[in-house]
């Protein structure tokens, strides 16, 4: 039986949230990773009898809320980046650490891009290139985590 | 090695609902139908308000080590830095002293000379101060909040300053917050007369850090680089005469009728943890003085009516300009 449950989603996506919400200034804040969307995929892959497209649409929904943009914008951007990642999660289970994490970066760069998308559409500019910096410093902390004792912390394996 | 992630280890293949596609489809309608009822029929304000107070307490916890550390290094602040930033202070204080007598008194004389014309007064607006909780987080926007909100009866359109200039106006009140937009976002425009020689114009943010636009000003247009614009006053919004930028660059492109020119904003936008927040002058009140004044019926109408007694024609009661005809 698997020991993550739903209070683990919750919590670790509240910390996430948390992390979000910090009055981060300047660089950092060019520099932020997506805490939400790094949770969201984490436990997407992980456990997505727990956490699925809704949990992810919601999260993206509390983003839009924090950023002060339409409402649906990330929503959207996170429900449809759960959907790749859920599709082919069966699959990614059994690749190697590197595969997996490749897969993550694609998945964060495809909600930038789609994120970035809607905001055009919004009536807003191109912010520059530097704008995918948030899923390189992303994709930098999924490998810290994933290479961190709180990453291993895995259900015990009877096989 | 470690393991990124565990290959499930029940899998479930009859408990898991409606398909991914079925949910994709659902949840992409729904956040397709909250942006345009966002953007084009405004229905949500309640709802984002509602939602922000909600996350009110966690943004309180996220803020509480930042404000813990900025209290602490107050505290700890060396006693030389103190006594350094005291005696600038004083000086500075002393300086401005000197200037607010001479102020009054040119008060005084100004509200005396547009008596003397039958000019609607200026009206005062008082100020509060707040402090700045973080900047915005979206990259695509130039944003920040504040820590007073509609319980601090802050309302949307107020006007933003610094001790040096313009920062912004307010655009979105929460219940404890509010959100400004700075003067650099894209959509927001200001306002401005150049100090040099009142050539009066409109800029615009450009989206980017520390950059305004002043568009469709002719190429012959007489605007000198290092210019100091300042706010007209003219839009009701922002008080007369407060700094807002000062034109860094002016290019002149035989192909196109207008001059490219930008400024670079005078406030330190990103600089400051404490701005004043200004209110919106009541309108009604400064057009009943207006009506009153051509109608030569108030106090400050007297002076000019004697200038010229037969001005009751209602063709110029829109203007005041009318009474100092001849």
């Amino acid at each position: 039986m698997s020991t993550v449950s739903l209070k683990h989603v919750y919590a670790s996506m509240l910390l996430a949230m948390l992390f979000q919400l910090l009055p981060w200034e300047g660089l950092a804040l060019e520099l932020l990773p997506d805490f939400m969307l790094l949770t969201v995929i984490y436990w997407l892959l992980r456990a997505p009898h727990l956490c699925h497209i809704g949990t992810a649409w919601f999260a993206g929904l509390l983003i839009d809320l924090a950023t002060g943009g339409l409402f649906g914008q990330y929503a959207l951007a996170y429900a449809m980046t759960a959907f790749l990642a859920v599709s082919y999660q069966r699959r990614l289970a059994l690749f190697n650490i590197w595969q997996q994490t490749a897969y993550v970066f694609f998945l964060l760069l495809l909600t930038q891009t789609t994120a970035i998308v809607l905001k055009l559409f919004g009536g807003n500019d191109f912010p520059g290139w530097d704008y995918y910096l948030h899923s390189l410093s992303g994709i930098l902390l999924w490998l810290a985590i994933i290479f961190s004792p709180i990453g291993v912390e895995a259900p015990p394996h009877k096989s | 090695m470690p393991r990124a992630l565990e290959p499930q280890q029940t899998p479930a293949f009859f408990v898991r609902g409606p398909s991914p596609l079925a949910r994709l489809v659902f949840f992409s309608a729904l956040s397709l139908a909250l942006i345009a009822t966002d953007s084009r029929l405004h229905y949500l304000t309640e709802v984002r308000q509602g939602f922000i107070a909600l996350l009110h307490p966690l943004q309180v916890v996220a803020n509480a080590p930042f404000n813990l550390y900025r209290t602490s290094a107050e505290y700890l602040t060396a006693h030389n830095t103190l006594v350094e930033t005291n005696r600038q202070l004083s000086e500075q204080a002393l300086h401005d002293g000197a200037k607010l007598q001479r102020l009054n008194e040119l008060e005084v004389e100004n509200e005396h000379l547009r008596s003397l014309l039958g000019a609607s007064q200026i009206i005062a607006q008082p100020a509060r101060l707040g402090e700045v909780l973080h900047m915005g987080r979206d990259p695509f926007t130039q944003k920040m909040m504040v820590n007073l909100g509609s319980r601090q009866n802050i309302k949307p359109g107020q006007a933003v300053v610094d001790g040096d200039g313009v920062i912004g106006q307010v655009t979105r009140v929460y219940p404890f917050s509010s959100e400004v937009t700075l003067i650099t976002d894209k959509e927001l425009s200001i306002p401005i007369q150049i100090e040099r020689n009142g050539l009066r114009a409109i800029a615009f943010g450009a989206g980017v850090d520390n950059v305004l636009d002043l568009p469709y000003l002719p190429v012959n247009v007489d605007i000198q680089i290092g210019d100091r614009l300042i706010t007209s006053g003219i839009d009701g919004v922002y008080p007369v005469g407060l700094a807002v930028a000062e034109v860094t660059n002016i290019e002149r492109n035989p192909d196109s009728p207008f001059a490219q020119i930008t400024s670079k904003p005078v406030a330190g936008i990103k600089n400051h943890r404490q701005v004043l927040l200004i209110s919106i002058p009541e309108i009604e009140s400064a057009l009943g003085t207006v009506i009153n004044n051509t109608d030569g019926s108030t106090k400050a109408g007297k002076p000019a009516e004697k200038i010229s007694p037969v001005t009751t024609s209602p063709a110029g009661s829109g203007s005041q300009n009318v009474n100092r005809q001849p």
